[in-house]
């Protein structure tokens, strides 16, 4: 099974030098840095030119560097980082496409070639598997739709090349999906869950990895292939971000950074909330029933729905159940009487479900009039999924509208700039978030 | 039990002896009465026998939902009293069809799915589950196919001239796997995340979601077709001597069939679409009829409506009560029903 990683090198060989000899007549741009990275950016400009830079001490065209107080004021997102502790700034679009170079698969070769980058590397996975992944990964998989989104948390959307999808099955959804990521109907044309897989399209397909999800149930066939597999399994907060770490991983620097950023982005979210909520009592924090496809369907304790719940300072009322999805009777409810009702975002429950039954009087969520809809742009805010951190700030601004200072609109725009490299239009994020 | 004695008085008045049997049997006509009132007592929220009788009679008489809190007139009203009344609805027709297909079919271990009427209703709800149905949308469509199911078996036989009889089973078990296929298509297609468990849920069977919103189809079908199959229910035992021995007493068997398996089917098809796949009812409370009360129709059909709703109200109590999670009715109709069937066949080692 060698021939594939030896076939993927020779392929990507013969691109990187079309790419170097159509680029020989760029505009030359000059390159200020210090002088502990100048090797590797000589490294990198040789083998996309084939010369060496022009290194200049100010008023440089682009900046090399690990200081971040000299991006320019305004910036969203993560810069992009050829080395795990140095980024770029562009001061002029010349460089543009050698930055481009700098992050990608085949950047990373010539930074591996020339010693700056490891050849492989070697992860545990979420089963506490060993796996060693060869650099840089061009090509990945991932049939564990919840690791799709990690992919593109992390920058590296553009090494996908099939995957699942969550929440892009509808028509609004897709058509989201296919806004943030023009290759969406390609890359989502396979068949790929946790119960079904096509075996030999994956060796059709070439990865040089696959984000797989713990309980798939053909992992053993897929292992024949000897690809590397990694398995993921996310049900916690603490469990998403070792996820996502794990993914920035192994797709080099830039996506390591990518990784690291979301992650603090995440705990920030849960430190404002702490923040403002930690003198109340348990007593005093609102007791949340989440409800699924049916509005008796509703979570159990296991589940991530749970620590989203906690997260934006409430309390889930169905947390002494265990399992996945529980069906229960509307005495149940009655018993709980949770103070805030919210419905996932897919499935066809609706507020007025609940609202609109004379059954449903008698609770008090549906009394206050606080039984509310999640939102989601793609991917389901409740699921163990990137996005789930607007899903945190949602739910905080419903349930502490006096407390909590977070906008769920502004957010989803910082957000979706920064991971996703998408603008959201602005409209749109704010009909969906709801008015605050 | 009051009517057993005022029976046993009216009848010893009249000099006439009552025997066991007799007294069995009328005592088992009226246990389902006894289980309903019995089972609007019983739920997860605790509400007291008074304040329960109070909410149930406040409708009528005003004064007595004085004291009571919403909660309790909501519980008892509107979610006990449907969900009650629906699991005996449900219990008896599953039963009494049972019955009806075993004996016009001359088969004891057939029930009223034969003719693929749950297997239709099934693929139904799964597939409108899959369009993200409604409650209204999944009933609709479990009863529309569960019907459709029928009436292809029913079209197909009629391909064929000679023995109709064994052609419609055949076609029924053939159109009855067809749709077990289409089910399980549904169940590969959806999302293994949200919509399988519904479907698996529904698959199961459960009353979870009853309202007074469910109930009159149901109610109308199951009620006008149990009196139909109690009024046809003597000609059943000369069903089940053979259609030339049915012939030669001056009946058209083959209309009486006809309208028993209409008749059950639509009965099924609304308690399949409300209770969703509940096994094992339809199959084995018509045996637990004849240990009780023997092989005659004329006594099995009522005895078998007034069984099946009494078992499915205990199964149903038990369901809706055991844990804060329900527990599917399908499960636990084979854990509690198959000892129950083994120790009335010890208790009476007599022939069918």
């Amino acid at each position: 099974m060698k021939w594939i990683p030896r076939f993927s090198l020779a392929f990507a060989l013969i691109f990187s030098l079309t790419i170097g000899m159509a680029s020989a007549q760029d505009a030359p741009f000059t390159v200020q840095a210090a002088e502990e990275l100048r090797p590797a950016i000589t490294a990198l400009h040789t083998a996309l030119y084939g010369t060496a830079p022009t290194f200049v001490d100010a008023d440089a065209d682009l900046l090399a560097t690990n200081d971040r107080t000299v991006l320019p004021s305004g910036f969203i997102g993560v810069p992009p980082h050829f080395l795990p502790n140095a980024f770029f700034v562009t001061r002029s679009e010349n460089a543009e496409k050698f930055v481009d170079f700098a992050v990608s698969p085949d950047g990373q070769q010539a930074l591996i070639d020339a010693g700056f980058l490891p050849a492989s590397v070697t992860i545990v996975d979420q089963t506490g598997k060993t796996v060693e992944i060869p650099q840089p990964v061009r090509r990945v998989i991932t049939p564990y739709s919840i690791a799709t989104y990690l992919v593109y948390g992390v920058g590296a959307a553009d090494r996908l090349v099939a995957g699942g999808y969550l929440g892009a099955r509808d028509p609004i959804g897709a058509a989201r999906m296919e806004a943030i990521d023009p290759r969406f109907p390609e890359l989502s044309q396979y068949v790929m869950t946790q119960r079904e897989i096509n075996v030999e399209e994956v060796a059709k397909l070439m990865p040089d990895v696959i984000f797989a999800s713990a309980r798939s149930a053909w992992l053993d066939a897929i292992a024949e292939l000897g690809i590397p597999v990694v398995l993921f399994q996310g049900e916690s907060p603490e469990l998403l971000k070792e996820s996502m770490l794990l993914v920035g991983q192994v797709f080099g620097p830039n996506a390591a950074v990518h990784a690291a950023a979301w992650v603090d982005y995440y705990d920030g979210i849960f430190s404002r909330v702490v923040e403002k909520t930690n003198d109340l009592t348990d007593s005093e924090r609102p007791r949340v029933l989440l409800v699924g496809e049916n509005a008796l369907r509703v979570i159990s304790g296991d589940m991530y729905q749970t620590d989203i719940i906690a997260a934006a300072g409430g309390q889930s009322v169905s947390a002494a159940l265990t399992g996945f999805w529980n069906d229960v009777n509307l005495e149940q409810v009655v018993l709980w009487n949770p103070d805030v009702i919210v419905i996932v975002p897919y499935g066809s429950v609706t507020t007025e479900t609940i609202t609109g039954s004379a059954e449903w009087q008698v609770i008090s969520a549906v009394q206050n009039g606080r039984v509310y809809k999640m939102p989601s742009w793609v991917a389901p805010w409740d699921a163990p999924v990137p996005d789930s951190a607007l899903g945190i700030i949602w739910l905080a601004q419903k349930l502490f509208p006096d407390r909590v200072d977070l906008q769920c609109s502004a957010e989803a725009v910082t957000f979706f700039k920064t991971f996703y490299g998408y603008d959201l239009p602005q409209d749109d994020i704010t009909a969906v978030c709801g008015a605050s | 039990m009051w009517r057993v004695i005022i029976l046993r008085r009216v009848r010893a008045a009249a000099g006439v002896r009552m025997n066991v049997r007799d007294a069995i049997y009328i005592g088992l006509l009226s246990l389902p009465l006894v289980l309903i009132i019995a089972s609007l007592m019983i739920g997860l929220y605790t509400i007291s026998v008074e304040n329960v009788t109070r909410a149930l009679l406040s409708p009528v008489f005003p004064d007595l939902a004085a004291g009571l809190t919403q909660t309790e007139i909501t519980l008892v009203q509107r979610i006990r009293l449907p969900r009650v009344l629906s699991a005996a609805l449900i219990g008896a027709t599953l039963a009494s069809t049972g019955v009806a297909f075993q004996g016009i079919f001359k088969n004891p271990l057939v029930d009223s799915n034969l003719l693929g009427v749950t297997s239709g209703a099934g693929f139904g709800a799964a597939l409108a589950l899959l369009l993200g149905g409604t409650t209204f949308l999944v009933q609709g469509f479990a009863f529309g196919f569960g019907l459709l199911a029928v009436s292809l078996a029913y079209l197909g036989s009629r391909l064929y001239s000679s023995a109709p009889m064994i052609v419609l089973t055949l076609m029924g078990i053939l159109i009855g796997s067809f749709f077990g296929s289409l089910t399980s298509l549904m169940k590969y297609v959806a999302d293994p995340l949200n919509t399988l468990p519904a479907i698996t849920f529904w698959l199961l069977g459960g009353l979870t979601g009853v309202t007074w919103d469910s109930l009159p189809i149901l109610a109308v079908l199951t009620v006008l077709g149990g009196a139909f199959l109690w009024l046809v229910r003597w000609r059943l035992n000369i069903l089940s001597l053979g259609d030339a021995e049915a012939a030669t007493l001056g009946m058209n068997p083959n209309h009486l069939k006809l309208g028993i398996i209409v008749c059950a089917t639509l009965m099924t098809a609304a308690a399949v679409a409300v209770g969703g796949v509940i096994g094992w009812i339809g199959l084995v409370i018509p045996h637990a009829g004849r240990i009780i009360v023997g092989p005659d129709h004329k006594r099995l059909i009522p005895a078998s409506l007034a069984l099946g709703a009494s078992f499915l109200l205990v199964i149903d109590n038990i369901s809706r009560t055991l844990f804060p999670t329900e527990v599917p009715l399908g499960i636990l109709t084979g854990l509690i029903g198959v000892p129950l069937l083994i120790g009335l066949l010890r208790r009476n080692r007599t022939g069918w």
